[in-house]
């Protein structure tokens, strides 16, 4: 792909995450000032970024939109739940183009009609909004010219006009310490209404003041002040000079660098080696024992420390590679919204947890299967409005989709309270389906039919609609899920939901090893190629036409040898290794087995790279290394 | 007393309620031009503040502190020019 085309995929779906959940903050908090500035900040990066592509459709929705949120800048026109509403339709349909840019490299037909649409709509909000505001929005700035030179610095400042009311000093108001009051003041002027009278004719108590000023603060923090007199002032924020601000807020924001994964990756193998040159250190010290005592403490001495900081370094590695699992969770509610719409559906995504940290790896695999779950629990979990309503529920549905860390895995649970999956449906429907036999789907219990979703060739979608019509069912979840290590459970009750766990890795890097021995070489294989592990002697073992088996649980299990599959001499093997189940199951023999070990498995390269049945190498504590095996690619 | 007067320079002192204004009026009123001293003034209600800004007397004695200092007297000056 086109690398400036791949930036702007990445950059803009950040930014569009950025704003929506800048949005979502300001829907609850319509004035919260940096929110709006940080939208305001990514819809105006956005245009710039679309502008690079030409992209006039999308330059002038994100134009429409960024007038909107100027206005809720300079507190010309606050925000409220319709132009919220328009903002977050701009970013979905933004969303919706960058996605086509990605599938075909062009924006789809009916942009411009789209665009003109929600421009219409955008710009229709903004003038609502500027009756009235304006007049308001002149005299800060006026202030903010007039009294700004005073303090000689620029950026937003709040400005207010408090004129209390001529009898307030009755009531026991003091405009005087309600001023005093304002968090960060940098300018106040004090003048009198009406012009002062004759000292003879002054009355001390009515009030003749009127108090100009501006506060540094945040809005809010103003507004809170003036609170008990909110019907005798004005106030507003000010954009005093645009470009110093935004210099201002860059600074704040935390710096980012985005570096290639297979950079850390690098990064990772080269500490690989320090540990084995850490190690082989240790053997050089054991040597120079023997002929210099002292100087053998002293390597030991540098070697330790040599452990400790490369020890150090390794799990800042692993910290590196971890990632907020946000950015993969961010275009979900825009889909909740899209595929709720299109069947007719009210949902509400509700996310929490999303800021858990993840292995890259994990979170790079992850969107799509949980696009799948989200789809399915919309699609066959949330029931139509009218049903809902008939069965007691709220008429709009809740997912509710939760991330949260326990112990070295991290946990996803995607829990809808839609009707809930019938176990006597599912069975039926794999009986009609052939995925399996009649017999056997009587034969499970409600939980273990419910698990016959994720076995391929079972799709419940009764309507094949643009939904759910894609070609994948669950059993694709199930794969990418197993791929990165995790597992799935689905708990459901008819009529409640259905709550779909996740269980995935904290570390997809680490692969669990058994360590096997053919002769005196070792091997690692990943476990979960392993069904199960036995002795088996030589009287157990009989042959079948060139090959040879043995009867395991009550079936005829082929048997291989490790040792002829990797084309060494034949040893007596007298354990087996038990892959795959049913009919397809196989028994490999090896000699010993070994410990297991948690290990970083690094695809191999050079040589090791062309021959085929190898799934990396690993380094060991002691700083060998070990060749992992892909079993399933050496029998085949 | 927070607003006396003495030796014909007007005092106001520490914190000056809102009462002060009628006390402070009066005595302007005798004394049109003050001199009125601030120094010991650390906080005046508006009425204070709205009595001294339309006499706009002259002003004796050592700066005073804090807010009044910071942000009352620059509008009493404001005043007297």
């Amino acid at each position: 792909m086109d690398e400036l085309l791949e930036q702007f995929l990445i950059e803009s779906r950040d930014l569009i995450a950025q704003a929506h959940e800048d949005m979502a903050a300001l829907e609850h908090a319509p004035t919260d000032r940096p929110r709006i500035d940080s939208a305001f900040r990514a819809v105006h990066t956005l245009k710039g970024s679309v502008a690079v592509f030409n992209l006039m459709p999308a330059i002038q929705a994100l134009h429409a939109a960024e007038d909107v949120l100027d206005k809720a800048r300079s507190g010309a026109a606050g925000l409220d739940g319709e132009r919220i509403a328009a903002l977050v339709d701009c970013l979905d349909l933004t969303d919706r183009w960058v996605d086509a840019m990605e599938d075909h490299g062009v924006l789809p037909a009916q942009a411009v009609a789209d665009a003109d649409l929600l421009v219409a709509r955008l710009s229709g909000v903004a003038q609502v909004a500027r009756a009235g505001a304006t007049e308001a929005a002149d005299w800060a700035m006026a202030l903010a010219t007039e009294l700004g030179n005073d303090d000689g610095e620029a950026g937003a400042v709040v400005a207010f006009r408090y004129s209390p009311d001529p009898d307030c000093f009755f009531r026991g108001d003091d405009p005087l310490a309600i001023v005093a009051a304002i968090p960060e003041l940098s300018a106040l002027r004090i003048e009198p209404v009406d012009p002062w009278p004759a000292l003879a004719d002054m009355e001390p108590f009515r009030c003749n003041i009127q108090l100009l000023g501006l506060s540094r603060a945040p809005l809010a923090d103003v507004q809170v002040v003036f609170r008990l007199v909110a019907d005798q002032v004005e106030i507003s924020a000010v954009e005093r000079n645009a470009d110093a601000a935004e210099a201002g807020a860059v600074g704040n924001t935390v710096r980012l660098l985005r570096v290639d994964a297979a950079r850390v990756d690098a990064l990772a193998d080269g500490v690989g080696e320090l540990i084995v040159a850490s190690n082989a250190l240790s053997q050089v010290a054991n040597r120079a024992e023997r002929i210099d005592i002292g100087l053998a403490a002293q390597i030991r001495a540098v070697q330790g420390n040599f452990e400790r900081v490369v020890g150090d370094m390794h799990r800042s590695i692993l910290a590196v590679r971890m990632v907020s699992i946000a950015p993969t969770l961010r275009r979900l509610p825009r889909m909740v919204r899209e595929i709720a719409a299109a069947t007719g559906r009210e949902v509400t995504l509700k996310m929490t947890g999303e800021t858990t940290e993840i292995d890259k790896g994990v979170a790079d695999e992850l969107f799509e299967p949980l696009l799948h779950l989200v789809r399915n629990a919309v699609d066959h979990g949330i029931e139509p409005p009218a049903d809902r309503v008939a069965a007691g529920k709220a008429e709009q549905g809740v997912i509710n989709l939760d991330v949260s860390r326990s112990g070295d895995h991290v946990r996803i649970v995607l829990a809808d309270d839609g009707k809930g999956i019938d176990p006597a449906l599912i069975r039926r429907i794999a009986v009609e389906r052939g995925v399996v036999g009649p017999d056997t789907a009587a034969g499970l219990d409600d939980r273990a039919a419910i698990r016959l979703i994720f076995a391929p060739g079972f799709s419940t979608a009764a309507t094949v609609s643009d939904i759910s019509g894609r070609g994948v069912g669950m059993d694709a979840v199930q794969t990418a899920i197993d791929r990165i290590g995790g597992r799935i459970e689905v708990a459901s009750r008819r009529g409640e939901g259905t709550a779909v766990t996740l269980l995935l890795p904290l570390h997809a890097i680490t692969t669990k090893l058994l360590i096997v021995e053919v002769g005196d070489d070792r091997f690692g294989i990943p476990l979960n190629h392993i069904v199960e592990t036995s002795t088996i002697h030589e009287t157990d073992i009989f042959p079948i036409g060139r090959g040879r088996a043995c009867v395991h649980r009550d079936h005829t299990l082929p048997l291989l040898s490790l040792a002829q599959l990797l084309d060494q001499r034949a040893i007596s093997e007298n354990k087996l290794l038990v892959m795959g189940t049913g009919a397809d199951s196989v028994g490999v023999m090896v000699s010993g087995l070994r410990e297991r070990v948690d290990a970083m498995v690094r695809p191999p390269r050079g040589l090791l790279a062309n021959i085929p049945g190898i799934a990396g190498t690993t380094l060991l504590g002691n700083g060998g290394v070990l060749i992992v095996l892909d079993l399933p690619e050496l029998v085949a | 007393m927070t607003v006396h007067c003495s030796d014909d320079v007007i005092f106001l002192e520490g914190t000056c309620p809102v009462e002060d204004a009628e006390n402070l009026l009066i005595l302007l009123q005798a004394n049109p031009l003050g001199p009125v001293d601030l120094s010991l003034c650390t906080r005046a209600h508006g009425a204070v503040l709205q009595v001294l800004l339309a006499a706009s007397p002259e002003y004796c004695g050592a700066p005073p502190h804090g807010f009044v200092q910071e942000w009352i007297v620059p509008n009493l000056k404001r005043g007297v020019a």
